[in-house]
């Protein structure tokens, strides 16, 4: 018996193997359409995205539009500063921190609940209409919304005091409370968007093989069990993968709404960090200051993404990248 | 355990219907194979005896009781699907406790049930890992194990195997038929695997279109298929089927075709039928080959000979239709390449009526 034939693990070959260069050399010869198809994309990431951060150096300078960017003398973290001593700024924040927070726990169960619910409809006709009644708000500009929101809350005409007026209650005028503005911002955010955002679950459902609840009536489980048991399991990783976008997004407070719906007089609960950027910046010019606050609102979401990421990269087996 | 009875089971989609009356007794312990070709309506018959699909009409009974109403949990019946169903998420144990825990068993009870039921099949090794890390065969143990520990009155399987490769697929048929030796617990068994069905069951019921074709142990329907259908289903290779003309021979009733001849059984309902349209049926394996040297009593031409080890396919042409001969390789291979004909007893002949399809009465043989 001779031992030459015996395999051995060999370092090298005497067979020439394709570079690393070479390999990826291939790879876009044989895939360059999917590329091609990048394009777009990546020229407006660039335009938009990442050029407009070139102008980011403002925050810690004192910029004026006459000298320009570059002529602009640096500051430091001057802007920071007065940020932190700025007690509306400070308020700023912590409204847009407390308006996250209850729009993620009021807000994100919203439409998996709802794509639990449309799944449980057997009959097809109510099945559709109701969907269709839930999606359509999304397709509506935020301007009417806020219109159909401030009419309906309106002291004088709106449903809401005609109906408490039925109980004997006097009109509140909602929308000057601050007590009332959070309530309704978020309310309104659900009703806008709970049922276009349902779809995602609604498809995630569709993909769960019809014959696990198959089997699970033969085992005998009950419509209930089997939501619990199969649905929810089944979309866990899409709730999640949500779930980390939205917090990602977390401080990204839809500030369009706000500012269609805040007043003078609700700032106090409704002044969040990018209305606040708004007026600093486009109201009332100062670029800079605003340019720093903007950074430092870019800075803790990109921290809350990474973090999202990573706990649920470690405790469910789903992330992002 | 219990029995399962179907009378004139009906199934219609709409305006289709799809079971035409299926009459069907499963004993108690027996292990039954429905068994057809695509579209036959073998799943569509057994979800309706799992309660996932509705009756149209008939009636099912289990075990005394009248099932067209009742709930699939409450039948007490286990279903094996083709694809396992197994739930992604949970790992080996708790998809075998799936069916227990939605009972609310007690704690004990489950434990137990799974270290049983993975002992039987195997498992025990694997109660951690999600199905995603299993093999096809092991995929397939759970899904027996997870019908297994319900402990039902009637197992149905549909087509359990058919996602397996041929090797693993004879291995868990031989674990099946263990298993049912074992547990003896009533069984319907989905296929269209003829293999399967010969091996697997205590009775075969092969379906077509919808329809009972014949019921009967997997001996009776290889020896005395009711029908063309039958004859050509069940056999691996299927029975050859030779059309021919009834005439006179030397030793009563003898069929002709081709400018060929082959005498018959001396059946009483062949006789004084000449001119009359059969079908001859003949098994691939009761053929005696020939070559020119030999008396043969029927030519072929050979086109191919498929060596498979202890045997061989002689694949043929007879009259222009194609013919399948199985002989034995054992010393004969250069023999075999010379083949030209052959000779077959006629009582080994199975002659079916050319208009109708059905078996010619009177010559039904006793298996062994
Ligand atoms: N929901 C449905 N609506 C209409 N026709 C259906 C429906 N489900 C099944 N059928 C029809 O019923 C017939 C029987 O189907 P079934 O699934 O029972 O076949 P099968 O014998 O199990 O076939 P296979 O071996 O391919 O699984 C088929 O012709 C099929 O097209
Ligand atoms: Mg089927």
């Amino acid at each position: 018996m001779t031992v030459e034939n015996v395999d051995k693990p060999v370092e090298t070959s005497s067979f020439a193997q394709p570079t690393r260069v070479q390999r990826i050399v291939d790879h876009l010869k044989r895939e360059w359409q999917i590329y091609a198809m990048l394009i777009p994309l990546v020229i407006w990431l660039l335009l938009f995205l990442y050029k407009p951060m070139y102008g980011l150096q403002i925050a810690f300078k004192d910029y004026s539009i006459f000298r320009g960017i570059t002529a602009s003398p640096w500051i430091g973290f001057e802007h920071f500063h007065t940020l932190f001593g700025s007690e509306q700024f400070v308020r700023a924040l912590r409204n847009t921190f407390i308006i996250s927070f209850y729009t993620l726990v009021f807000g994100f169960p919203m439409p998996i609940l709802l794509a639990l619910m449309f799944n449980e409809v057997l009959n097809q006709w109510f099945r559709k209409s109701t969907q269709t009644i839930v999606y359509l708000p999304h397709f509506i500009s935020s301007v009417i919304i806020a219109g159909i929101v401030i009419t309906a809350f309106s002291p004088s005409a709106g449903i809401v005091n005609t109906v408490l007026g039925w109980f004997g209650a006097d009109p509140i005028y909602f929308l000057t409370k601050p007590e009332w503005f959070r309530p309704i911002f978020i309310g309104t955010g659900i009703w806008q968007e709970a049922g276009f955002q349902s779809i995602v679950y609604l498809a995630a459902i569709a993909g769960v093989s019809p014959t696990l609840y198959e089997s699970a009536v033969v085992d005998g489980a009950s419509r209930w069990q089997m939501m619990w048991k199969i649905t929810i399991p089944s979309i866990l990783p899409t709730i999640l993968i949500m779930l980390i976008i939205r917090i990602g997004n977390l401080l990204e407070v839809s500030f369009e709404m706000i500012i269609l719906l805040y007043q003078p007089a609700t700032y106090e609960t409704a002044d969040v960090v990018n209305t606040f950027i708004y007026r600093q910046g486009l109201q009332s010019g100062q670029y800079d200051f605003a340019a720093a606050a903007g950074l430092f609102n870019a800075v803790i979401a990109f921290i809350l993404v990474m973090g999202a990421n990573s706990i649920s990269k470690r405790y469910s087996r789903t992330s992002l990248w | 355990m219990a029995g399962v009875k179907l009378e004139s089971i009906v199934k219609r989609y709409g305006a289709v219907q799809v079971v035409h009356g299926i009459n069907l007794d499963v004993d108690e312990k027996e292990f039954v194979v429905l068994v057809g070709p695509s579209g036959c309506g073998k799943s569509t018959t057994l979800r309706m005896i799992a309660g996932l699909e509705e009756i149209s009409d008939g009636q099912l009974t289990i075990d005394t009781r009248v099932m067209n109403r009742v709930a699939p949990k409450d039948r007490d019946v286990a279903m094996v699907f083709q694809n396992y169903a197994l739930y992604p998420h949970l790992n080996v144990a708790d998809n075998i406790a799936f069916g227990l825990r939605i009972r609310k068993e007690s704690k004990d009870k489950i434990a137990a049930s799974i270290k049983e039921v993975s002992g039987i099949l195997g498992l025990t090794d694997y109660l951690d890992r999600r199905p995603a890390d299993l093999s096809g065969g092991q995929r397939q143990r759970v899904a027996m194990g997870r019908a297994i520990v319900r402990d039902p009155k009637v197992f149905l399987f549909d087509e359990p195997l058919s996602n397996l490769d041929a090797k693993l697929r004879t291995q868990m048929r031989a674990e099946i038929k263990r298993l049912h030796k074992r547990l003896g617990a009533t069984s319907i068994y989905v296929t269209h695997d003829q293999v399967e069905a010969m091996t697997l069951a205590d009775r075969i019921v092969v379906m077509n279109d919808g329809r009972i074709e014949q019921l009967g142990t997997p001996m009776e329907l290889f020896l005395n298929p009711a029908n063309t259908f039958v004859a050509s289903f069940l056999g691996s290779p299927p029975m050859n089927l030779v059309k021919a003309t009834l005439g006179p021979g030397e030793n009563g009733p003898t069929a002709h075709f081709a400018g060929q001849s082959m005498p018959l059984a001396p059946l009483d309902a062949l006789q004084n039928r000449d001119g009359d349209e059969v079908i001859v049926g003949i098994r691939p394996e009761y053929v005696d080959v020939a070559t020119a040297e030999d008396a043969t009593q029927v030519q072929v031409n050979l086109e191919l000979v498929e060596t498979l080890g202890s045997e061989a396919l002689l694949h043929a042409t007879l009259a222009g239709d194609p013919f399948v001969i199985k002989a034995e390789t054992q010393g004969n291979a250069a023999y075999l390449q010379k083949v030209t004909g052959f000779t077959i007893k006629p009582e080994m002949l199975r002659v079916f009526d050319a208009a109708t399809g059905h078996a010619v009465p009177g010559q039904d043989r006793q298996a062994a």
